[in-house]
Parts: C-alpha cells; sequence; structure tokens
C-alpha cells in the first residue's frame, strides 16, 4: 500500500466517524428526564425539551401511540401506561395539527376490560380527535421481516401505515426479560402466537423493532412496579417515581429507566443486545441528560 | 287488518326477549344491573323443577312463583302473550304451508314428556332446560345464529378492507358502532351449535302439520302451565264450537282441535273473540271451579313417567368424570350444580374470553349442555363476576369479586415432557407472566444448565404454588407450544 493510499483511507475513515458522531451528537443521544405529581404536566415538559412534538409531528399527520394497556389493572397497579401521561402527548399531537390520534394495544387480558380499568376509555374518550380502539382482527399483515429471529410476523396494519408512532410504555418487572419497558412495548402490535418469541427474547425484539421504528419514545416512570411483574396486582409491589423520559432513541431510554430500578443498563440483556444490533446507545455517559 | 293486543304484547316481549340477548355482555361495568336472566326467572318449569329438585324456595325466582298464581287466575297467557318462541313461532307460521295433524302427538306424550322431567328433577338430576322452550331458543341464538352474525359482518368487512384500506375510514364509525353494540365481540363457535340449531329446527319443521304444533302438543312448560292453566277462572265462552259457524276451529291456534274447547291448551290469544263475524265468542269471568273431571292424566302416566324419570337419573350416570372437567368459578358442589343447573346458556353467552362452553359427553348424559371450563380455549378472567351475576338459579354462586377471586376451578400441573425449559432447555415464562395472583401461582427457579447445544445458560424453571393457584387457566391458554399446552388445569379435590 502506498503512502499516500493509506493516507487517504484513514482520512476518509476519520472523516466519516466524525461525521457519524456529530450525527449522534446532534439527533440521537439526547434524553429528557422530568419530574412532578402533574403527570400531564412533566409529560409535556419533557416533549418541550426535546424541541416539541412538532418536530415529528407535521399538520395532517396521522399520529398512533401506542401505550401499555395489556392487563386488567388498576392505574395505581401499575401495570399499565398511565393514562394522563397518553392523554398529554395525544393533545400535543393534535396541538401540532396531527388530524387523528388512535391509541391502541393487543391486550394480555379481555381488551375491554383492560381499556377500562387502565382508565384509558374515561380519560381518553373526551378528547376530540382521539380514537381508543380495539384492535381488528382483519388489520394484521405479514410482514417480512428477516431478521436474526422473526423471518416474518403479522403486524397491526395501522401501527405500520401511521405518519407517526409513539411507543409510551410502563416501566416494569419482567419475569423473563427483568424489566420490561420501551423495546418490550412492541409485543403489542404482534399478531398471531406471540408467546413463541419468548424462547429468543433479545434478538426477536430487535427484529421487531428494526422494522418497526418508534419515531419517539416515551416511558412512563410516573410509579414503578418492583416486583410480580408484569401484570402485579399488588399495591405493595409498586413504587412512586413521578418521573416520564422521552426520547428518540430507544435503547437509551431503556438505559435510563433501567437505572430507576437500581439497575445498571448492561444487566439487561434485551437492552444491551439491541444496543450490540447498533439500535441505540447504551452508554448514559454519552448522552446528553435534559433534565426540566 | 286488526291488530290484538296479544300480538302487540308478544311483539314487545320479543323485542325485549332480543334486547337482554344482545346486552348479555360485558359493556364496561362490572356489575350488571339489568335483569337479564328474567325470563329464565319466570319461567315455570325453571321454578317447578328447581323446587322438585332441592326441596326449597329461591328468592330469585319470585317472578316464577308470581306466574304460578297468575297462571291459576288468567290461565295459560305466557304461551299467547309472553313466549318468546311462541312468538316468533306465530310470525313466521303463515308462510309454512300445513298438511295433516300428527296424530301420534295427539296422545299423552307430552304429559310423559313433562312428567318424566318433573320426577327425574326429584331423583336430584334437572333435565327440564334440556327442553325449555327459552333455554332451546337461548342457546340457538348463542351458540349458532349469533357467532354466524358475527362472523359474517367481521369477514365481509375485513373483506372490504383488504380491497380498499384506508379509504373505509369514513364508513369505520358505523361499523365500530354495529360492532360493538349489536355483534359479538369475540369470535367463538360452539360445539354444540350443530344439536342447538337441530333442536329449534325440528321445532319450526314441526309447524308443517299445524300451527303451533310444538306448543300444544310436546312443549313441557306450555303443558305445565296448562295444568295450572285449567282451573282458570277467566275462559273462552261458549265452551264449544257453534253449529252455525265453526269458523274458531280455523282461527284458534292451539284449543280446538275437537268440538269442545280444550281448556289446557287455550292460550288466551283472544283471536277467536276479534274474529268472530257473530260476536259471540268472548272471555269471561267465571266462578273458581275444583274440577278434576276429563283430567288428562292417570294412575298409570304416574307410574311410567316416575320410572322414566328414575331411569334417566340414573342410567346416564358418569362412572368417572374427567379429570380435566372443569365448572365455573364458585362451584363447588358438582351434585347441587346438577340439581340447579337450567342449561340456558346465559353463563357462556356473557363469558369474556369464551372460558365456557357446553358440555356435550365429557361428563355423561347428565351434563349435556352444562358449562365447562375449557382453558386451551378461553380463560376465567380474574377480576370478572359475570357468569355468577346472570345465572337464573344461581347455580354460579354470585360472589363479590374478592371471594370469586380466591375460589379454586381447579390446579395447574407443569407437563415436563413438553414445556419448553424441561424439555427443551429454552427459557419461556409466558405462563408466569400471566398468572393473575399478585403474588404469582406460578413461579420461577434459576438454574444454570448447558442447553443441548453445549451452551451455558441461565434456565428459568416454572412450577406452581397448590397454596396460590385457582385454575383460572391462562397459563394453558396462552402457553405458546402449538397443540398440547405444557401446563394443563385439572379438577382436583376441593381444597
Amino acid at each position: 500500500m502506498k503512502r499516500r493510499d493509506f493516507l487517504k483511507i484513514t482520512g476518509l475513515v476519520a472523516a466519516s466517524l466524525s461525521f457519524k458522531k456529530d450525527l449522534f451528537a446532534e439527533n440521537k443521544s439526547q434524553i429528557a428526564l422530568a419530574e412532578g405529581t402533574d403527570y400531564e404536566k412533566i409529560t409535556k415538559n419533557c416533549l418541550d425539551a426535546l424541541g416539541g412534538i412538532g418536530k415529528f409531528v407535521k399538520k395532517g399527520d396521522t399520529v398512533v401511540i401506542k401505550p401499555n394497556i395489556g392487563w386488567d389493572r388498576k392505574p395505581e397497579e401499575a401495570a399499565n401506561t398511565h393514562p394522563l401521561v397518553v392523554k398529554a402527548i395525544a393533545e400535543e399531537c393534535l396541538k401540532a395539527g396531527a388530524r387523528k390520534v388512535k391509541v391502541f394495544d393487543r391486550t394480555c387480558n379481555d381488551p375491554r376490560r383492560c381499556y377500562v380499568n387502565s382508565g384509558m376509555s374515561e380519560v381518553l374518550s373526551k378528547i376530540k380527535g382521539v380514537e381508543l380502539k380495539y384492535l381488528d382482527t382483519e388489520k394484521f399483515r405479514k410482514v417480512k421481516i428477516n431478521g436474526l429471529f422473526i423471518k416474518d410476523w403479522e403486524l397491526y396494519e395501522e401501527a405500520l401505515n401511521c405518519d407517526v408512532y409513539i411507543n409510551v410504555p410502563v416501566a416494569k418487572h419482567h419475569g423473563l426479560t427483568g424489566l420490561t419497558l420501551a423495546l418490550k412495548n412492541i409485543m403489542g402490535i404482534m399478531g398471531g402466537n406471540r408467546g413463541y418469541i419468548h424462547r429468543e427474547i433479545e434478538d426477536a425484539l430487535c427484529d421487531l423493532n428494526i422494522a418497526r421504528i418508534p419515531h419517539l419514545n416515551v416511558i412512563d416512570a410516573t410509579r414503578i412496579l418492583l416486583r410480580n411483574g408484569p401484570q402485579g396486582g399488588g399495591v405493595k409491589d409498586v413504587k412512586v417515581l413521578n418521573r416520564v423520559i422521552a426520547s428518540t432513541d430507544i435503547v437509551l431510554s431503556d438505559a435510563l429507566a433501567t437505572t430507576f430500578f437500581n439497575l445498571k443498563p448492561e444487566d439487561l440483556k434485551t437492552t444491551m443486545r439491541a444496543y450490540e444490533r447498533k439500535l441505540g446507545e447504551i452508554n448514559l455517559s454519552r448522552a446528553r441528560l435534559i433534565k426540566v | 287488518m286488526k291488530i290484538s293486543p296479544a300480538r302487540i304484547s308478544q311483539l314487545i316481549f320479543f323485542v325485549i326477549f332480543i334486547y337482554l340477548f344482545i346486552v348479555t355482555d360485558y359493556r364496561g361495568k362490572d356489575e350488571i344491573n339489568l335483569a337479564i336472566n328474567s325470563f329464565f326467572r319466570a319461567d315455570l318449569l325453571v321454578v317447578v323443577s328447581h323446587f322438585l329438585s332441592t326441596f326449597s324456595f329461591n328468592i330469585l325466582l319470585l317472578p316464577g312463583y308470581l306466574m304460578i298464581l297468575t297462571t291459576v287466575f288468567l290461565g295459560r297467557f305466557f304461551c299467547g302473550w309472553i313466549c318468546p318462541l311462541g312468538s316468533f313461532l306465530d310470525f313466521i307460521t303463515i308462510r309454512i304451508k300445513k298438511v295433516a295433524p300428527l296424530n301420534f302427538l295427539k296422545g299423552k306424550l307430552k304429559y310423559y314428556i313433562l312428567f318424566t322431567l318433573l320426577f327425574a328433577s326429584v331423583f336430584n338430576i334437572n333435565f327440564a332446560g334440556i327442553l325449555d322452550p327459552i333455554a332451546i331458543f337461548i342457546r340457538f341464538l348463542t351458540f349458532l345464529f349469533y357467532p354466524i352474525l358475527g362472523y359474517t359482518v367481521k369477514s365481509s368487512w375485513g373483506y372490504l378492507y383488504s380491497l380498499m384500506g384506508e379509504k373505509l375510514e369514513t364508513i369505520e364509525g358505523i361499523y365500530s358502532f354495529i360492532k360493538l353494540n349489536l355483534l359479538p365481540f369475540r369470535d367463538t363457535f360452539y360445539p354444540l351449535a350443530f344439536l342447538s340449531a337441530l333442536m329449534f329446527i325440528f321445532i319450526i319443521f314441526l309447524e308443517r302439520y299445524e300451527k303451533r304444533n310444538w306448543c300444544k302438543n310436546l312443549c313441557p312448560l306450555g303443558t305445565l302451565l296448562g295444568l295450572f292453566g285449567r282451573f282458570s277462572v277467566f275462559k273462552r265462552v261458549p265452551l264449544r264450537l257453534c253449529k252455525d259457524c265453526k269458523d274458531c276451529k280455523d282461527i284458534c291456534p292451539t284449543a280446538f282441535d275437537v268440538e269442545i274447547l280444550n281448556e289446557e291448551n287455550c292460550i288466551q290469544c283472544m283471536d277467536c273473540r276479534l274474529k268472530c263475524k257473530f260476536k259471540r265468542a268472548g272471555f269471561k269471568i267465571t266462578g273458581f271451579k275444583w274440577q278434576l273431571k276429563n283430567f288428562s292424566f292417570d294412575k298409570r302416566l304416574f307410574i311410567y313417567s316416575s320410572l322414566s324419570g328414575f331411569f334417566f337419573s340414573k342410567i346416564f350416570k358418569a362412572g368417572q368424570q374427567n379429570t380435566k372437567f372443569l365448572r365455573p368459578p364458585g362451584v363447588v358442589d358438582e351434585k347441587d350444580f346438577l340439581k340447579k343447573c337450567v342449561r340456558c346458556g346465559e353463563c357462556m353467552k356473557i363469558c369474556l374470553k369464551n372460558a365456557l362452553y357446553p358440555a356435550f359427553m365429557e361428563g355423561g348424559l347428565y351434563s349435556l349442555y352444562t358449562p365447562i371450563l375449557i382453558p386451551r380455549k378461553g380463560y376465567c378472567e380474574y377480576n370478572c363476576t359475570l357468569c355468577g351475576q346472570v345465572c337464573p338459579t344461581k347455580a354460579i354462586p354470585e360472589l363479590p369479586v374478592e371471594v370469586k377471586k380466591k375460589k379454586v376451578i381447579g390446579i395447574a400441573h407443569f407437563d415436563k415432557n413438553h414445556c419448553l425449559p424441561y424439555a427443551k432447555k429454552k427459557n419461556c415464562i409466558v405462563c408466569e407472566e400471566h398468572c393473575p395472583v399478585p403474588d404469582k401461582a406460578i413461579k420461577i427457579r434459576e438454574k444454570t444448565e448447558k442447553d443441548y447445544n453445549g451452551k451455558d445458560i441461565i434456565l428459568l424453571e416454572p412450577y406452581v404454588d397448590d397454596k396460590l393457584c385457582i385454575g383460572c387457566g391462562i397459563c394453558e391458554y396462552v402457553c405458546p407450544l402449538e397443540g398440547k399446552a405444557g401446563i394443563e388445569v385439572f379438577r382436583e379435590a376441593v381444597k
């Protein structure tokens, strides 16, 4: 190899690396953390810290908010996303000019009971332009994923067709993955026998999150479930934190939320695997944390 | 055309019946305030068979006890004014061409049927619901008509959606309204749909021979009402056909097979009064007479039907009930359950996660149409108490949520030859994830092991804590193994 070639190559590599780093610095490694007892307000503060929802939602957009409404549990039992967090996001989207905001989840318990007892029905039915919908079986479409574990799977069409997809999980304990956070929330748009992916959960979740990358992740940690998750049911297992975090980086969101449970981000195999597969940043020191 | 008051009443009750059927569902509230089982609670056959099998009164059946009194005064008006099946037959019978009546139905067959059912109740097996007309109607709607209606509408919409996609959004509101308010929420098909349809179609088929053929010649409820109604003080006059006219023979749907009015069969529809050219036919209050002459049953009927009742209640007894034979939550004593269950299908209609299905032969012929819980097809929702609320006789007890949550339906057992962590050394624990007991009846043991490729893994092995398990069956339902589940709920001795 000639010296000139060597210089050229190293120069190019260095340039591309620095370019990539810039990208990270600007877009990816920002995360907002808000604290307070007014859940609507802290959620809005979080969004504002990232530059406002207008960065993601344009006039006339169809927005899908995908909270966790998986269980027939009450808000204080911390098994579902807090309805006020969802409400705040939905209102911001409408303010930014969204044509329609759809909210849904594939529930584990009976969908009607889940929607009612999670408080979603009551809170969201009052807002015009927001649709809290039950899933229709005919709207699952087989999608080529070609991932490491999942080759193809049925995903929910409305979640794929929308202009903006906002991922709004609740932070809680989970027997298999340790915690269930933003990465695992994708299971709510899966059709079919979704328990199947538990056998290779880390890679499966990465595959799915590549197929449907959320534009924004908001993690509800207003109260977290420490034990007996993901369903809980005992208020003794719940800890009130009054926190909400938001980021476009799904791995970073999970990493920060993990620390709320006194765990290191690397302790969660799912987050670690997602980092290895370049879905985002796991190292909190490399991110910009905006506290509000 | 003149419309009789009876016809208007039929229409009103029919609409109520269909309305109550549709709202037999979860509508966002844990408690159902409407008495959606009203028709069964006013059903004389249910009331009498319940009394004979339990030898006790049940406050819930008060409308039925009142029905006895009203029937003694007003006659068999239920059949002509209220019964939804009777109304349905009246609506369609005009379109069915008649051939000659079947003679073999004219004997005492209906009494044998009724008394066999009642004697079987005395011998502790309450069969009455199988032939109860309202139960037959409800079961036809629940097991066949409603699922097919739901399937047809939903799949048509699905097809439209696959053609037009999001363009349908404009009319989606109308569709969702229909879907949420009129159609079944879940798509369940029932194993006994065929038999339920057959019974219903058989009754319609009988209309080929004469008007209200089922009602006047077979229906055990009608027969029973007739027995009480024969003492009625409210009677049609004249008691026989007028020599110069005889139109009543054709007008009357039930009571004029011969020249003389069959008082047991008169359903008080008053069509004869409305259509009488000479204004002679009418209804009058007469003095109460304890008349037992012409009483259509005798000693022989009594002896034979008690024998056949005994026969039915003993001969089809199941030897050993299948250990997977699970009853709805709160049912503790199988014998007591069989005395009370009306087999009406209300619990199966309302069951949120379609855990309840009608039994066919699983528990012997005894159990036909009684509800059993099949966890692989649906599970018992932890916070739901609806089946107990709609049960007309409380064969499934109505329990407060906190009590129901502790009622043991069965106990879950792992099958280590199937369950993934045991059989394949792969992590799974979907069952533990779904276990609704706050402290988890399925617990996890962590083990470091080599998998079958020689790789070191941390294996999470699930096991059941028998003290906490209530057998709701969600673990078996969600087990991601294809076909047979790695965990199954079995009936246990009462804890």
